[in-house]
């Protein structure tokens, strides 16, 4: 049976747990939105590739189980997808750290600079390091979380957020001097 | 978590996607089913054409021809089959005469 917006409203038999395909859009447009945009920093690409993945959830919303199941299926879909808009398009903003731009006039940054420039320096890092870190930061996922979502081993998602927070604790730090109490006291 | 990671972590919170997102969403989903709808209505509406008559007539007319040539092919096997059943008999029979003939001249 095709599932329609229609039909979508109501749980089939085995998705009892299940909301309506329109609830499922208003509870995790954030999450898609934001996987996108923090991986891809182009915010009308970011919102193509959350209309996509939805409408690919609505293709397969029968397949659905439980909430539980939507979520895995939503942060799968969307890192896969992001990943390959960015090896297809060659969109790499995968300058290497040192080009990144850097912000020239303060000589510390506030909170909110350091977060824009902490945002900046993810969306640098090499795609599948950037999206373990996306996911781990971002959705609050354990590394074998992530590693289920990413097809990986638990053990390379551990490196691979380790070596990104180490790459990006090193840009930050040189910018912000040793005299940083967030860098300072800092150990991984 | 470290404070470094902290830090990561107020950097890469969520952020909502631009106003009327979810409307754009269900509407292009209402659109992919319309679309569906009118690949399945359109297939339906050409069967139904007037055009069609001929075609499925004449799909109709070989398939009957098919299905008689069949029929006429099996029904020749088996009268064939028959005759040489009865061939055989008449001849057994007149083996078993013949075989009665010798024992007789022999007695």
């Amino acid at each position: 049976m095709v599932a329609t917006v229609t039909s979508c409203a109501v749980p089939s038999e085995g998705q009892a747990d299940l909301p309506s395909f329109a609830e499922a859009v208003d509870a995790h447009k954030a999450m898609v939105f934001s996987i996108g945009w923090h991986f891809l920093r182009d915010r009308p690409a970011a919102e193509e590739l959350a209309q996509e993945v939805f409408l690919q959830l609505y293709r397969n919303w029968s397949g659905m189980k439980s909430r539980d199941h939507v979520v895995f299926w939503l942060r799968k879909v969307t890192s896969h997808r992001a990943i390959d808009v960015v090896r297809r398009r060659k969109m790499h903003p995968e300058m290497s750290l040192e080009e990144a731009a850097e912000p020239t006039v303060l000589e510390r940054m506030q909170d909110s600079l350091l977060a824009s420039y902490l945002e900046r320096m993810v969306a640098s890092l090499p795609e599948k390091q950037r999206m373990a870190v996306v996911l781990r930061y971002q959705e609050d996922m354990s590394p074998e979380e992530i590693a289920q979502v990413l097809e990986m081993k638990a053990s390379s998602v551990k490196t691979l957020i380790s070596r990104g927070l180490e790459l990006l604790r090193a840009k930050t730090s040189r910018r912000l001097g040793e005299s940083d109490h967030r860098i300072r006291h800092d150990t991984v | 978590m470290t404070p470094f990671e902290e830090e990561v972590k107020k950097a890469l919170s969520r952020h909502e996607p631009p106003a009327g997102f979810a409307d754009r969403v269900l509407a292009r989903a209402r659109e992919q089913d319309r679309k569906q709808a009118a690949r399945t209505g359109g297939w339906l509406r050409r069967l139904r054409s007037w055009r069609l008559v001929p075609v499925l007539a004449a799909l109709m007319v070989m398939t009957g021809g098919i299905v008689y040539q069949e029929h006429e092919r099996e029904a020749r096997g088996e009268a064939a089959k028959q005759q040489l059943l009865l061939a055989m008999r008449i001849a057994g029979s007149k083996l078993h005469d013949a075989q009665l003939v010798v024992r007789e001249v022999e007695q």
